[in-house]
Parts: structure tokens; sequence; C-alpha cells
């Protein structure tokens, strides 16, 4: 039905992280948790998916003896999510 | 947040909402643009009522509070950098401008004193209204334009009259585009992340 659209993007919670991160330079793992209202194991889950699809960079490392997890997205993410909004475009007014 | 009932007339409700979630928000809490107008018109006010007084230790402010409020102001960009967890096109852009407008200052105090501190008072009100009314522009915060216009003014102002009547030109400058904007972008700030 919705073949059109990126089965990756097509996601609550990973498109929510996309359109989060295709506003900003990078942001923690922190800020996206409390932005998208996620768990952290599912959002750890979905932001792995992105990753392994090419379209976030995930950066670990540590601050203050704290890990922390720094997300950006990637060119091939932000073609992805201009492709998947021209598809909704089309798919919404056909 | 469940996939279960997403459809795409949701997508671009959530983009939407996902969007102005990261950018509605503004950048900026005019710490350092509170923090320099008021260092600097105290400068410039005190600097000019010693001279009136006629004495001169006035001058040795320019020498001690700036470069204290340079220290402070690294110290503070270091620890605020730590909290952040997120950073935005805009903060790189502000950095930039800011740091282009500290190169800029520092090659007029360098080189203009020499030639007469008139081009020197004139170009740093230059400087001060261009960076204000460039970062306003970018925060889309109207204050900050409408202040950098006051910079200019006083700019033009300052070449019709003396040296030290320029320190009044100065504090001018900065209260209307550094101080009293800089206390608005501040209300602005804790209004939008209470």
């Amino acid at each position: 039905m919705f073949k059109d659209l990126d089965p990756i993007l097509h996601s609550q919670l990973r498109l929510a992280v996309v359109s989060l991160l295709i506003s900003v330079k990078e942001a923690e793992f922190t800020y996206l948790k409390e932005k998208t209202n996620a768990t952290a194991g599912n959002l750890s889950v979905q932001i792995q998916k992105l990753k392994e699809a090419g379209y976030i960079d995930i950066e670990k490392k540590f601050k203050d003896n704290y890990p922390q997890t720094i997300c950006r997205i990637t060119k091939q993410g932000i073609k992805a999510f201009e492709d998947y909004v021209k598809n909704l475009k089309n798919y919404l007014n056909p | 947040m469940s996939d279960n009932t997403f459809q795409p007339e949701d997508s671009l409700k959530l983009i939407n909402n996902m969007i102005n979630t990261a950018k509605n928000k503004l950048a900026d809490d005019g710490f350092y643009i509170i923090f320099w107008g008021w260092l600097i018109t105290i400068c410039a006010i005190t600097h000019y009522i010693t001279l009136k007084l006629g004495v001169e230790w006035g001058q040795w402010l320019w020498a001690i509070l700036p470069p204290a409020g340079g220290i402070f102001s690294f110290v503070y960009g270091y620890f605020e950098h730590k909290t952040k967890k997120v950073k935005t096109y805009l903060d790189t852009y502000l950095k930039y401008l800011w740091g282009a407008f500290i190169i800029g200052m520092f090659i007029i105090l360098i080189f203009l004193p020499v030639h007469g501190i008139k081009q020197t008072y004139f170009s740093l009100m230059i400087l001060y209204g261009l960076a204000t009314f460039i970062t306003g522009g970018m925060l889309n915060f109207k204050p900050l334009v409408i202040g950098s216009l006051f910079s200019f003014s006083f700019a033009v102002l300052s070449v019709f009259l003396s040296d030290i009547d320029q320190l009044l030109c100065i504090s001018g400058a900065l209260i209307c585009s550094y101080i009293i904007p800089g206390h608005l972008l501040r209300i602005s700030f804790k209004s939008q992340h209470v």
C-alpha cells in the first residue's frame, strides 16, 4: 500500500528521530529520548536500525566518566528523508 | 510510540512536530551579550567620569576588565558546551560570527589607536552594530536588529563629537544594542525553556 515510502523511515519513532536530527547538527541520545518520549531500550534499537541503513552516524564517547551517545544525520539520511517527504506528498496528493 | 496505526497522514504531522520542537526555541540565552554589554559600558562610563574629574586611572580599566571578562567567558563557554545536549547549525554560525567579531575587534584595538582614538571608537561601534544586526536576523529576534541600528546611529553621531564624549556614544550604543536587547532575549529564552 505504501510501497513508495521508505520502510526504514515509515516508522513513528525512527521518523521522529530523523526529523529531529534533520533540524540540528548533532544531538545526544538523552535529547532524542526526551523529545520523542521513547524508552531508552526502544530508542536504542531504532537508532541502531537507522545506523545500519546508513541514515545516521552514532558516536560513543565519555563525558565526565559517563557514556555519551551522539547522533548525526548522514548525507544518505538527508537524501532518504527528502525522498520520503516527496513520496509522502505524492501519496497524499496523487 | 507505536507503529501499529501509523498512517502516511500522521507522518507529515510528526515531521512538523519534531522539526518545530528542534527549531522553535531560541538558540541563545543572551548571556554573552548582556555580560559584555555591561562590562564595556561600565568601562566606558567610568573612563568618561574619571576624564571629566581629571583623573587618569579610568583608562586602566580597559586593560583589566575586558581581559578578565575574556577569561571568564572562556571558562563559562567551556562548561556551557559540556552541558549542551544538542548542537544546532545556528550555534555554529553564531560561533563563526562572534569569532570574526573578536578577531576584528583585536585588529581595530591593536592597529587603529595609533591613528587616533576617534576612529577606534567609531569602528568599534560599527562592529558592535554589525554583529548584533546579524545575530538578531539569525535568531529572528527583532530587538537585537533594532538595537544594532542605534549602534550604527551612535557611530555616526560620534564623528561629530570629542574623544571624551565618544565614550558616552559607546555606552549608548551598548545599552541600546546589547544590554536592553540582551535582557529581552534572556526573558524570551527563559519563557520558552520553562
